[in-house]
């Protein structure tokens, strides 16, 4: 072979490789720019989360910007895809139960924070932040009460083994470690713990100005993302099909909050099966402060409640005491009068004679 | 490969197995534990009736598998067909480390005095093997303790006036009842009867590393989501393997015991849990199966001085099946007595175990378990409407007003109920299944049918406006009470194992579960076969002279 | 023919939808695992009789037929044949009796047609000996399962019997680690 033919050969080569390369870069960057109709829901298994998507809230949101693309995550995110490609052809199953494992949920949480930066910032300023090394490592827990399988109901629900798999060793002996180190900084409650992303619902539209009186009623005052994820169904249970527990207090019925993200709340806050009012992790309020939201004092994502009292008292209430001085838990954490469970009676004995 | 000699070989990792297997284990004894099943978990099987120990109609959750495991069930009418184990003439009990104790609802019963010696206090029964045991009460107290507090139990220890001497009281606290509970405590107290809480394994607090019991509904039938719920995979087992002297073999498939020309146990040869044959050779052989597999295993470990199976030379392995005729009423109350305050069953009454007139033995009467929406469908009175809107309706209106009294009647056991070993079918490893035959003796009935008839006047004056009797019938009754294949005994013709559970004339062969019963008490059997597996680990232990087992 | 299941197996799971990821109920059902389009009906029928909607759901609200059409492919494989051979049975009886597919009798008319069948009393040209009894449990038995056993498997969706019976669903239930030094969990004020 002269050189002459051998560089031809060389250029020929070299073009064909470059074309490749444009037509598949090119090809990649269309796709995942097309519309997922054409490119995602090709693949039935992504149908169900197609369709829900298309009637969520996120709906504006390419599924790449939340799910990733085949390289966004290195070589790690192409061996997945390419595995799920491979199980898609090779496998002769009906998928009726795909869904994200914990580590891609994750990895989706952390793309929530490209429009939710102050939720997420209000999230990690809350105890509903904790990692696995805060929730399952914690001694004085751990060496009182052995870890169990409920554990997981609450904290770390997304894990995909049992408490078996997550700690050693199950026992009020310690010490104890995670199996897995990987685990140990991971969020146990991430935002799908409570939100569920493809949740029915609207996008959020520029207000209409030739009515700028109706900006306010064309607010739903509802957000239908919000539930509970339930790790033994593999679903989220929506506001308005969880239970609202029938609370007792001293032997009556209370009234619990009507706002139904209580019900939510005692889900894991949740009293023992005799449903007392302040027993085991519950804090529906009774005594004065009976019947009110638990979002009434705590903000949503930071759980802040340190100007609960301002938000409904002035300073000084009806008793002309200063509600924030007080002799609550409010001020003293030792105080025996719980926020939750303070009675006009706690300080006014009198008042127990006039009734 | 061939696996390393040990000292003993314990087969079925249930209530027995596992607490012989940690006695010997804790005192020097290598020590390899064989269970068919595996381990598992609560996250695998949780708040779904369909698939629980209980109801099962696609599979059983906690073992045994439809696909490798079947028996052969003979009816009363004589025909007899192949069934497997998710169906209810199989006579399931749990395949699983721990096997029932890891679902099961958890009564801790002792039995009486004089369960242990139904001959002597009753007579003899025409038709029925009614014996005395060759042990008694005292005999095994002090190891009914020890099940007590090594494995957990919660209970009043004063609260039965009718129950046998005790030494200790238990070592948690009792159970509060819950509403239904409470009702029929007040009406027994009315009409003189002498009710208190059933004693539970279960930790009513804190105890032995792990936490108390939040009463879930669904618990009877589950594995427990806070590990409360005591059973040897969580007490005796983990102490077992953590001793280093214990090695347990999950999924494996044990085919027989080994006999050799001396008349003694030399192993067993299994399979794993990919197929494939072992042998795996000890100096004592403890068979832990419960009464039906133990049957089976000793009948399929044929040699020639057991020509027939191992102790098997006087055709008594596999007699005297029994299980419990379960027997009560329920009633339809006014008001709602149901408060979603688990398991449900916590309140019982010991009046009618024993000293009944006209009746030969008895049994505890207690309410019953949470009933699911899908099991209730099939709670009605006599003659009630199946399905429709009647049905519907009965379903929405009562389902929190139905309380159930129910016991388990002890059985009059007999020669004809009984486990034998099929001629033709096999299971997947080939070995020759299981064939149920029998039924239960006809004074069964009666007795049944005076326990009902009790249990029906309690719910009457605690206020039910509509009851009726469910009364236990002549079934064969095997499943999760199974008992009495292996009966213990002084006399080798009229028994298969000596008073420590030694198979007659095989002097390094035991057996460690209901097998042993002579009678199966008026009580869950489950603390008696603890109690049995404390008292002949220990014996074993003892008898222990460093070598071959061979001491009188 | 590959193209052909594909696309079956892609239809199937647009309407079926999954457990996890939209809430399977609300979807349109066009297309079964196993059932026909028509044996989907006469099965949707069948069980409303057994379950009807009251002031609560009923069968067809709770999709009980899906729980079905999924286990006959799952659990319930053994009993393909059952269902196919009894299903047909059903219609020719009717048909023969009334001269009507089941689907379109009268209310009545349909629970009539049960009774009898379940009495074991229709003409037995179609049913051999115990069958139309055996196969009248089996429906019975499973509309049970479906209506009031977990949604896991496929029928009592939107947890409807559960809630019918006023039982709470998740469980709203704590752990007791605070209430006492020693967990006690009985303590129970009056």
């Amino acid at each position: 072979m002269s050189k002459g033919n051998r560089y031809k050969l060389f250029l020929v080569a070299f073009a064909v490789i470059f074309v490749i390369l444009i037509t598949s870069g090119g090809g990649y960057v269309v796709w995942n720019a097309a519309d997922p109709e054409r490119t995602c829901n090709n693949c039935h298994e992504i149908s169900p989360s197609y369709n829900t998507w298309t009637a969520s809230a996120h709906r504006d949101i390419k599924c790449v910007n939340c799910h990733g693309t085949a390289f966004s995550n290195g070589w790690h995110s192409l061996k997945e895809k390419t595995n799920m490609v491979f199980t898609h052809y090779s496998e002769d199953i009906i998928h009726e139960d795909i869904g994200l494992d914990e580590n891609q949920l994750l990895e989706t949480m952390e793309r929530c924070t490209n429009c939710h930066q102050t939720e997420y910032a209000s999230w990690k300023s809350s105890g509903h932040s904790a990692s696995y090394s805060d929730i399952f490592l914690d001694e004085v827990h751990n060496s009182t009460e052995q870890l169990n399988f409920d554990c997981l109901r609450c904290h770390g629900m997304f894990y995909e083994g049992t408490i078996n798999d997550l700690v050693t060793p199950l026992s009020i002996k310690g010490p104890w470690s995670l199996t897995l180190e990987e685990k140990a900084d991971q969020a146990t409650i991430p935002c799908m713990a409570c939100h569920k992303i493809h949740s029915k619902g609207e996008p959020s539209v520029k207000p209409d100005y030739s009515a700028p009186n109706d900006i306010f009623y064309s607010r739903l005052n509802e957000n239908k993302t919000v539930g509970l994820y339930s790790r033994h169904e593999n679903m989220h249970f929506p506001l308005d099909q969880l239970p609202t527990p029938v609370m007792v207090h001293q032997g009556d019925t209370i009234k619990t909050p009507a706002d139904p993200v209580y019900r939510l709340c005692v889900q894991c806050h949740a009293p023992s099966v005799w449903h007392l009012a302040g027993s085991h992790d519950d804090h529906t309020p009774v005594g004065v402060h009976e019947g009110i939201s638990c979002t009434a004092c705590h903000e949503r994502h930071s759980n802040f409640q340190r100007n609960s009292c301002v938000k409904c008292h002035p300073a000084i209430s009806n008793c002309k005491l200063d509600v924030k001085t007080m002799n609550t838990t409010y001020s003293n954490p030792s105080s025996p009068h719980d926020i939750h469970s303070v009675a006009c009676t706690d300080c006014h004995e009198d008042m127990l004679v006039r009734e | 490969m061939k696996n390393k000699h040990v000292n003993a070989i314990v087969i079925g990792a249930g209530a027995g197995g596992g607490v012989v297997a940690k006695e010997l284990a804790v005192s020097g004894l290598s020590v390899v534990l064989f269970e068919r099943g595996d381990w598992v978990t609560y996250d695998a099987h949780n708040d779904d009736e369909l698939m629980s120990q209980r109801t099962h109609p696609f599979e059983n959750p906690f073992g045994p598998d439809n696909k490798r495991h079947r028996r052969v069930f003979v009816g009363q009418n004589g025909n007899e067909r192949i069934v497997l184990p998710f169906e209810y003439p199989f006579n399931n009990n749990a395949a699983c480390v721990g096997s029932g104790t890891v679902s099961y609802g958890a009564m801790a019963w002792r039995f009486m005095e004089k369960d242990f010696l139904m001959k002597t206090s009753y007579g003899h029964v025409e038709g029925s093997t009614l014996e005395d045991w060759p042990i008694t009460y005292q005999d095994l107290e002090p190891y009914y303790e020890k099940a007590e507090w090594e494995i957990g139990v919660s209970g009043d220890h004063t609260g039965n006036p009718f129950q046998s001497v005790r030494n200790m009281p238990y070592p948690m606290p009792p159970f509060a009842y819950n509403r239904d509970g409470q009702i029929l405590y007040d009406a027994a107290k009315r009409i003189g009867l002498h009710p208190f809480p059933i004693p539970m394994l279960r930790n009513s607090v804190r105890y032995n590393g792990r936490p108390a019991c939040y009463r879930m509904r669904t618990c009877v039938g589950f594995a427990c989501p806070v590990n409360a719920k005591c059973g040897t995979h969580n007490t005796v087992i983990p102490i077992a393997l953590q001793s280093g002297n214990c090695e347990l073999r999950t999924n494996c498939q044990v085919a027989e015991v080994m006999i050799n020309e001396k008349g003694l146990a030399t192993g067993i040869k299994y399979f794993d849990e990919n197929d494939n044959g072992h042998i795996q050779t000890a100096d004592i052989v403890i068979i832990s199966c419960a009464a039906v597999e133990t049957a089976r295993l000793l009948l399929n470990s044929k040699s020639r001085l057991f020509p027939e199976g191992a102790g098997n030379n006087n055709d008594w392995v596999g007699r005297n099946l029994q299980g419990h005729a379960y027997t009560g009423a329920s009633g339809i109350f006014e008001d709602e007595i149901y408060d979603d305050v688990g398991p449900g069953a916590c309140w019982a009454v010991g009046d009618f175990n024993h000293d009944n007139e006209g009746i030969v033995g008895g049994g505890v009467l207690c309410n019953s378990f949470f009933t699911p929406p899908y099991a209730f469908t099939r709670l009605r009175p006599p003659g009630a409407k199946q399905w429709g809107l009647e049905h519907k309706e009965f379903q929405r209106k009562n389902y929190k007003r139905i309380s159930s009294v129910r016991g388990p009647f002890q059985e009059i056991p007999n020669f004809d109920a009984r486990v034998t070993v099929d001629p033709e079918v096999k299971d997947h490893w080939g070995i020759p299944v299981a064939r149920l035959s029998g039924q239960r003796h006809e004074y069964d009935r009666i007795g049944c049918q005076f326990m009902s008839d009790r249990a029906e006047e309690i719910l009457r004056e605690a206020g039910a406006i509509t009851t009726w009797q469910a009364v236990g019938g002549r079934g064969l009754s095997g499943d999760q009470h199974q008992s009495g294949t292996a009966r213990m005994g002084n006399d080798p013709k009229t028994s298969v194992t000596d008073k420590y559970g030694r198979v007659h004339d095989i002097d390094n062969l035991f057996v460690a579960d209901g097998s042993l019963h002579v009678t199966n008490g008026g009580f869950n059997p489950v603390l008696t076969i603890m109690a049995l597996g404390f008292y002949i680990g220990e014996y074993i232990a003892k008898n222990w002279n460093g070598g071959s087992f061979t001491s009188k | 023919m590959e193209v052909k299941r594909r696309e079956f197996i892609r239809q199937l799971c647009f309407a079926c939808g999954s457990i996890s990821l939209i809430p399977a109920c609300t979807s349109e059902i066009s297309t079964w695992r196993f059932l026909t389009a028509d044996e989907a009906k006469l099965i949707e029928a069948i069980t409303e009789q057994i379950i009807p909607a009251d002031q609560d759901a009923g069968a067809t609200d709770a999709r009980v037929v899906n729980f079905f059409d999924r286990q006959l492919i799952g659990y319930y494989t053994r009993h393909q044949e059952t269902y196919r051979k009894g299903l047909q049975n059903i219609e020719s009886s009717s048909l023969k009796i009334f001269h009507k597919n089941f689907v379109n009798l009268d209310w009545d008319q349909q629970t009539e047609f049960l009774e009898t069948m379940e009495t074991g009393e229709l003409p037995e040209a179609e049913w051999e000996g115990n069958e139309q009894r055996s196969f009248f449990r089996m429906l019975l038995d499973h509309s049970m399962q479906a209506f009031y056993g977990s949604p896991r498997h496929g029928g009592n969706c939107g947890y409807v019997s559960y809630k019918m019976l006023k039982i709470d669903y998740p469980h709203v239930i704590g752990q007791n680690r605070y209430p006492s030094e020693n967990g006690n969990t009985n303590l129970k004020a009056s």
